[in-house]
């Protein structure tokens, strides 16, 4: 189902918003959002708080108002049906689960909703409760549930209305490091299981690279980007996303009229197929190294300004001399690198490693 | 010397803030002490009360103790027949003003601005206003309606307060739901009755709880509207206790009174066990 470009043959799609207008806040809400999920694959919809990716889920659940645009799901059109009649399940971002009834019967739900035959419902519900690897905690009461098995008894709930598509809002982000892998595992269970297709809101790329098929980049209440995580990690399509991305680092340059690429660092050797004039240069800090004596295109004189400790190596935080107004620059260290530099150093960009973006 | 300059200082900061503390606490027992006293005093007073034979100043305690109140009051049909009048028009006015308050709380709740003002001034009203006032107006309409002196008149009059107590009590209740279990129960295929049925009404379980005991307890205690709109032909436990006072019949009086204070204390006292059983603590 992965594919590199994120287009599938449209009789695929399981779920498809066109133009989708959500007024929210004070801001002009989203505008003309398009997305498509493939059945069985799981789309990431990533962008900055507050930008509206919990309400484009909530429009496409019938749980939020929208002015413009249309939800089809499986190929029926949706946008004016009610949330029970779409076929779309929604978990919330704090597990919602029926406090009254036992953990049993919160999976059950669902099933007793569409009048599911009894002598089918205690083996569906341990399915389902298996799958998210709760077997046996059927009569639980919810409040003597843990937040990570919280979570999996909502999603075990949704495997049991196997649902065209599964919406989930920031699944993972009230979550202690410890019990993501174990919701993570969880949720692609909860999808794989009921073969829906899965759209999931979070700000973190982590769980972005970690969980989706595909990403949506949510900027400006538009869709900026949509592409493999690796794609967008490596590719970012603007200088907008590859600093919502949060690992460019970046420099203000120029497009010459020979189409040559410049910066305080020096000539990039990339292509661009943009016009002369101002442009930003990025780039990761893995494209940056400290210079050992060689000569290079890209290549300047820096001083020292701090030594960063960070969980990954140790990284050395330079000021760029030919532009001390400039951002300072972050370079990793060698691993096990003994002498840490202080002083001047030269500092030296990997072109491969740039993207230039129009200024 | 280190440890004994510490303890100074400490006593020296520690005696205000103990003190303080004992104060606030020696206080609170004092409030507490007069709350209980002015509460259970009376209804001990009324207990002693119905059960005393001569009891003349300056004597301490009645002479001789008697059941002969008690036992009247058992043969008397008066004060049985208003008891049982007393009950049906308070369980009747319990459950029909939870009937109304409930959806009248939840549209209330679901207003913003001027109109849930208006609203919620609508509601209140009723319960401002003095029953004597109250009933006035609604003997008007009740007599208009042919309902004057009848049971049904006067069950609808209770209902006025109580309807307008509940609903602001419902608009509480409504405004603080937690509206993400309709709505994921709603996602998962539930249609807004099967939510009603399944969701919603199991997380109003206590505050059902709570308003059926102050629906009981407006109409159980209601005078001036029995009295205006009853004109008299209903006869509940308040007005037959007033009666007997009228009457100077003191014992009668406080046997009545005691079978008055007897639903309030039961209610209390079951509220307090229905907190205990249903409490859903949210994890």
């Amino acid at each position: 189902m992965k594919s590199d470009h994120g287009a599938l043959a449209p009789n695929d799609e399981r779920l498809v918003v066109e133009g989708l207008t959500v007024p929210f806040g004070a801001g002009p809400g989203l505008t003309d959002v398009d997305l498509a999920v493939a059945a069985g694959t799981r789309l990431a919809v990533v962008g900055p708080s507050g930008v509206g990716k919990t309400t484009l889920l909530r429009a496409i659940a019938g749980l939020a108002p929208i002015t413009a645009g249309r939800v089809v799901v499986a190929g029926r059109d949706v946008t004016a049906l009610r949330p029970e009649q779409r076929d779309v399940v929604y978990l919330h971002q704090t597990p919602v689960l029926f406090e009254h009834l036992s953990v049993g019967e919160n999976v059950a739900f669902p099933l007793r909703i569409r009048r599911t035959p009894d002598d089918v419902v205690p083996a569906r519900v341990s399915a389902a409760l298996e799958a998210v690897r709760l077997g046996g905690l059927e009569r639980r009461a919810p409040h003597a549930l843990s937040g990570g098995q919280r979570h999996r008894v909502a999603l075990a709930r949704a495997i049991a209305a196997s649902p065209a598509v599964l919406l989930l809002d920031e699944p993972l982000s009230a979550l202690d490091p410890e019990l993501r892998d174990e919701v993570r595992a969880a949720i692609v269970a909860a999808q794989e299981e009921s073969g829906a297709a899965m759209a999931l809101v979070t700000h973190d790329l982590d769980d972005a690279g970690m969980l989706a098929d595909d990403v949506a980049v949510l900027l400006d209440g538009r869709i900026a980007q949509r592409t493999t995580p690796r794609d967008l990690f490596e590719h970012p399509a603007s200088a907008a996303v590859a600093r919502l991305l949060g690992v460019y680092q970046m420099l203000a340059g120029s497009v010459r009229a020979d189409g040559a690429v410049e910066c305080a660092l020096g000539i990039v050797a990339v292509k661009t197929p943009l016009r002369s004039g101002a442009a930003i240069v990025a780039f990761r800090a893995e494209a940056l190294r400290v210079a050992h004596g060689e000569e290079s295109a890209c290549m300047a004189q820096a001083h020292v300004v701090a030594v960063r400790q960070r969980p990954h190596g140790a990284t050395l935080v330079l000021q760029l001399e030919s532009a001390p107004q400039a951002p300072p620059l972050e370079v990793p260290l060698a691993p096990f690198a003994t002498a840490m530099p202080n002083g001047r150093v030269g500092v030296v960009l990997d072109p491969r490693g740039a993207r230039v973006f129009p200024a | 010397m280190g440890a004994g300059a510490l303890g100074a200082i400490r006593s020296v900061t520690a005696a205000p803030l103990l003190a303080r503390g004992a104060v606030g606490r020696t206080w609170r027992m004092m409030l507490l002490a007069i709350l209980t006293l002015s509460s259970i005093g009376p209804m001990l007073l009324l207990a002693v009360w119905s059960v005393s034979g001569a009891w003349f100043f300056p004597a301490l305690k009645p002479r001789t103790v008697t059941l002969a109140a008690w036992r009247s009051a058992v043969s008397d049909h008066a004060l049985i027949s208003a008891l049982g009048t007393s009950a049906v028009l308070a369980i009747g006015t319990a459950i029909l003003a939870c009937v109304v308050a409930v959806p009248f709380g939840q549209q209330l709740a679901r207003l913003a601005g001027w109109r849930r003002y208006v609203g919620a001034a609508a509601a209140f009203l009723p319960v401002a206003a003095p029953p004597l006032a109250l009933g006035t107006g609604l003997q008007v309409a009740a007599l208009a309606a042919g309902l004057g002196g009848t049971v049904l008149g006067v069950l609808l009059a209770h209902l006025v307060p109580a309807v307008g107590y509940l609903s602001l009590l419902f608009l509480g209740t409504f405004t603080l739901l937690d509206a993400r279990p309709a709505e994921a129960a709603r996602t998962l295929g539930a249609s807004q009755w099967q939510v009603w049925w399944r969701v919603t009404l199991p997380q109003l379980r206590q505050p059902i709880a709570e308003a059926v005991a102050i629906g009981f307890l407006v109409s159980w205690t209601q005078f001036a509207l029995t009295l205006v709109v009853g004109a008299g032909a209903v006869r509940t436990i308040p007005l037959e206790v007033y009666a007997y006072v009228q009457a100077g019949e003191d014992r009668m009086a406080a046997v009545g009174a005691l079978l008055l204070i007897l639903p309030p204390v039961l209610a209390l006292a079951s509220l307090r066990w229905a907190a205990l059983r249903t409490a859903v603590l949210p994890a």
